[in-house]
């Protein structure tokens, strides 16, 4: 509904107009500037942690990098018009120093709004059909491994079982200098098989823990009575940092491990030599701190399996 | 005779103005006695705002110990523990969700013109509940194991006695469970007044967007906080009376999980909620327009609650033990409402003829912030991105452009813009521009970059970082920017002081000149029942159609020309001819 009300007089907006672009301007320079910032990652990555040679980390990594690409493009998108459009009223719609009266008094314009409520759902709609497709194969386990560790957490590092060559390694908490922040003392290494398909399932002794190597883009909590499982191929060898990414008490902070990608020889000889220490068999569950739930419990692997 | 001077030619008009002032111990007397929901209002303002204030000290310890890699601020890594925890805890149940309660007691009865709200007296109990649960609460720094130290989302099982002893965490638990019931009483005050207790002629439909956010929002708070009570009173059960609800072998583990969510995703729009409220009153009066798109306002508001409450398991993507393609739909979905909102802002200010007072700066630095939390939020409520981002400082600067970028910018264009309503004095517009423009780039500088920390694999909650991953730069930039944002707070408190002692008193009922809702009909501040009279209510802004009658609605009723009127002519409305409508009039 409109009244008859004395319009606003309008003027030359060119001045302003030109303003806005230098706003604009320093808004990207900004921006660019940030980014620049960057340390590890790059932008064909969108920043994402990349291998020593901006190859992919796991068979995985280029699935989640190109999504969180073309996500962020969407989104950006709409950003900008939505930034776009909200300079631009500040800019267009600015009280001049003569302007007296009121504007018009718009109270809603319902085609408008419909088309504005429709379209996000159509692009929510696209979003989740990519989401939903990489997401289960992410998760998907329903192939057989080559190799399945058992990686337990406890307060504050981590017991690696591996299940198919039936040996074990047991961390201790990586002390951080209080000066300086680095290590005092090395941190547990997980082997694994370069091109090897790799099972993890994870069990927590304690408290919730969650599995986290960056450079996999992946993580799952681990929690105590439950057993959770996701497979990766490492593709590329090198030494990755893992932690624990889900608040687990005092030394949450100091809950880290080293990930070595090796080759599958390389990493038959780390399991013989942990064999010649005497690391055969498997931590059982029985040292948690309560038990596992019996549905969970049954799909913990058999030492030997794979 | 004329050599005598009259007593009243001493007094100024300034004198005459003034109202008498209260001795200080008259003023505590009186507030501490108080019924008004405006006094109580300003008690919740008081109060929150300290809390803000101790957050915020909070926040820059934590921001300074990370500056370094190594341990120079904190003694251990359970002292960072315990700060980001009654960071969070503070942040969240002690100032944004009382600040809800805050505004509105300070507003919603004035902008359904009710002299009060339905319960006084319940109002005033349920701010004591939230004052002495929040300081039970924060009161574990006081003991020798120090405060709650398990995260402010308390998962089971390191928040149970066995990984958490101490009495802090007992005083957390029970002392947040007291605050809930302040919070649940505000809502059920809330919701009685607005259904009651509204004008002759203040329709539902007619209510201001801020009343509306109010009732939504009371009405969330009716759903959420009672599941957080009994989380809450079980895991007090679990602690001190060795109760076994949230055991790993029971599978306790995730029902707490699930419980927590269950309040905590609601809550995050309960203090969302009321602040667009605050957005949507504060564009229309400053762009000299009504709201545009007023009904898809309300059902977008509508959309963001119910859509709220089956959300809460994208916080459990990671825990590889929930369903994930219902969540993440429904996740995407709540930004189509949002979106609408933001269209509906935007269609405001369009169109208008804007002036930039201090309201509306805060109001577009909030719609320019909460833009880039709601984008990062649809990245994270994909579960195939979120395996990555969960648990890192992206996630931390996502909530922080929400949270943050609704609470606290839409906070100081409520104040600023209700100051005179609340004080009877106007702060300093100069000042309210500093505040701005250093709080604005002290947020930027601070959460920006903690967006680039996450995605490299800067984990949350951790007091240290290795000083070989490269994570030092971005750190002390994010430093900087905390430093920066905390001293914005000086200009404010420097403002509010010198415009309490000098600011001259506000003499008209609408000092910004183009207010909508009922509350610009009366004086700054209102009598203690609120109005000597009350406009006509015609539109959602009656106080608009009182001072500006040129733009007004026609008087009269507006029959809506559907098709009974179609087919059975209008309505019989007597001697046509005396209105001056002489077409339409049938003859009898």
């Amino acid at each position: 509904m409109t009244w008859k009300v004395p319009l606003l007089r309008k003027h030359d907006t060119s001045v302003r107009r030109r303003r806005g672009w230098t706003i604009l301007g320093v808004m990207v320079a900004c921006s660019l500037f940030l980014s620049g910032c960057a340390g590890n990652g790059t932008a064909s990555s969108g920043w994402l942690p990349q291998g020593a040679n901006g190859g992919q980390v796991t068979n995985n990594t280029g699935r989640v990098t190109s999504l969180w690409i073309g996500t962020w493009i969407a989104a950006l998108s709409v950003g900008l018009i939505v930034w776009g459009l909200t300079i631009w009223v500040m800019v267009r719609f600015r009280r001049k120093k003569d302007d007296i009266g009121l504007p018009p008094q718009l109270r809603y314009n319902v085609p408008i709004e419909m088309l504005y409520t429709i379209v996000p759902v159509f692009m929510v709609a696209v979003l989740f059909y990519y989401t939903a497709r990489d997401e289960s194969a992410l998760l998907d386990n329903s192939a057989t491994p080559d190799v399945t560790v058992n990686v337990v957490a406890k307060q504050w590092s981590w017991d690696f079982n591996y299940v198919t060559a039936n040996t074990y390694s047991s961390g201790v908490h990586t002390e951080l200098d209080p000066k300086t922040g680095n290590p005092l003392n090395a941190m547990p290494v997980l082997y694994l098989p370069e091109g090897k398909r790799v099972q993890f399932v994870l069990n927590a002794r304690d408290v919730i823990h969650s599995f986290w190597v960056p450079a996999f883009l992946q993580k799952l909590d681990m929690i105590p009575g439950r057993t959770n499982k996701f497979q990766v191929v490492p593709m590329e060898q090198g030494t990755y940092q893992g932690k624990c990414a889900e608040l687990c008490g005092a030394y949450h902070s100091q809950m880290l491990f080293t990930v070595k990608v090796v080759s599958p020889a390389e990493y038959e000889n780390q399991m013989q030599q942990l064999r010649t220490l005497g690391q055969t068999g498997q931590l059982p569950n029985t040292l948690n701190r309560s038990p596992l739930l019996p549905a969970d419990l049954s799909s913990v692997p058999t030492p030997g399996s794979n | 005779m004329a050599t005598t001077i009259p007593t009243v030619e001493y007094r100024t008009t300034e004198r005459v103005a003034a109202r008498p002032r209260l001795l200080p111990g008259q003023t505590v007397v009186k507030w501490i006695t108080t019924t008004d929901h405006k006094i109580i209002g300003n008690l919740y303002f008081i109060a929150a705002f300290t809390w803000f204030l101790i957050g915020g000290i909070m926040a820059l310890l934590i921001r300074s110990e990370l500056a370094a890699p190594g341990l120079q601020i904190v003694d251990s890594p359970e002292q960072y523990n315990q700060l980001f925890t009654m960071h969070g805890t503070i942040m969240l149940l002690l100032f944004a969700t009382p600040l809800f309660a805050g505004f509105a007691n300070a507003l919603m009865p004035l902008q359904i013109g009710a002299p009060d709200v339905a319960f006084p007296r319940l109002n005033m109990f349920a701010f004591w509940l939230y004052l002495f649960g929040g300081i039970i609460a924060a009161a574990g720094f006081l003991t020798p194991q120090g405060a709650a130290s398990f995260g402010w989302f308390a998962y089971a099982p390191l928040s149970n006695s066995t990984y958490s002893p101490g009495v802090g965490g007992d005083l957390w638990v029970f002392g947040l469970a007291l605050s809930g019931f302040g919070t649940i009483l505000g809502a059920v005050n809330f919701i009685t007044t607005i259904i009651c207790m509204r004008a002759p002629g203040m329709t539902m439909f007619r209510m201001p967007i801020f009343t509306w956010t109010i009732l939504i929002t009371s009405i969330l708070v009716l759903i959420a906080f009672p599941i957080l009570a009994a989380a809450l009173f079980g895991l007090g059960a679990d602690r001190r009376f060795g109760a076994h609800l949230f055991d790993a072998e029971s599978g306790g583990v995730l029902l707490w999980q699930h419980l927590f969510w269950f309040f905590g995703h609601p809550e995050v729009y309960i203090i969302a909620l009321p602040f667009f409220g605050i957005i949507s009153e504060v564009l229309p009066v400053f762009s000299r327009k009504p709201i545009f798109g007023y009904k898809t306002l309300v059902f977008a508001t509508i959309a963001i609650a119910a859509l709220s409450v089956s959300v809460w398991a994208h916080h459990m993507y990671a825990t590889g033990q929930v369903l994930l393609p219902f969540f993440a739909i429904m996740t995407m979905l709540i930004a189509v409402p949002t979106g609408v909102k933001f269209f509906n802002w935007i269609g405001t200010m369009w169109g208008g003829s804007i002036t930039f007072d201090t309201p509306i700066i805060w109001a577009i630095g909030f719609i320019v912030t909460f833009l880039f939390g709601g984008l990062t939020g649809v990245i994270l409520s994909s579960p195939a991105l979120d395996f990555h981002l969960s648990d890192t400082y992206f996630v931390v600067a996502h909530f922080h452009y929400t949270v943050f970028g609704t609470v606290v910018f839409a906070m100081f264009s409520g104040f600023y813009f209700w100051w005179p309503k609340f004080t009877g004095r106007m702060l300093d517009e100069k000042l309210g521009k500093i505040h701005f423009w250093m709080l604005f780039v002290g947020f930027h500088t601070t959460f920006l970059i903690q967006h680039l920390l996450g995605i490299e694999g800067m984990t949350r909650r951790y007091a240290d970082y290795l000083p070989s991953e490269g994570f030092q730069t971005a750190n002390v930039i994010s430093t900087v920017g905390a430093f920066l944002l905390g001293a914005s707070t000086l200009p404010f408190l420097y403002n509010v002081w010198k415009t309490w002692r000098y600011a001259p008193l506000v003499e008209t009922d609408d000092p910004w000149g183009y207010g909508g809702s009922l509350e610009w009909a009366t004086s700054c501040p209102p009598p203690r029942h609120n109005f000597d009279s009350i406009p006509r209510i015609r539109s959602e802004r009656p106080a608009f159609d009182l001072h500006h009658p040129e733009a007004a609605p026609p008087d009269g009723p507006q029959p809506d020309p559907g098709t009974l009127i179609n087919v059975m002519g209008s309505a019989d409305l007597g001697d046509m001819t005396k209105h001056g409508d002489p077409g339409t009039g049938s003859s009898r």
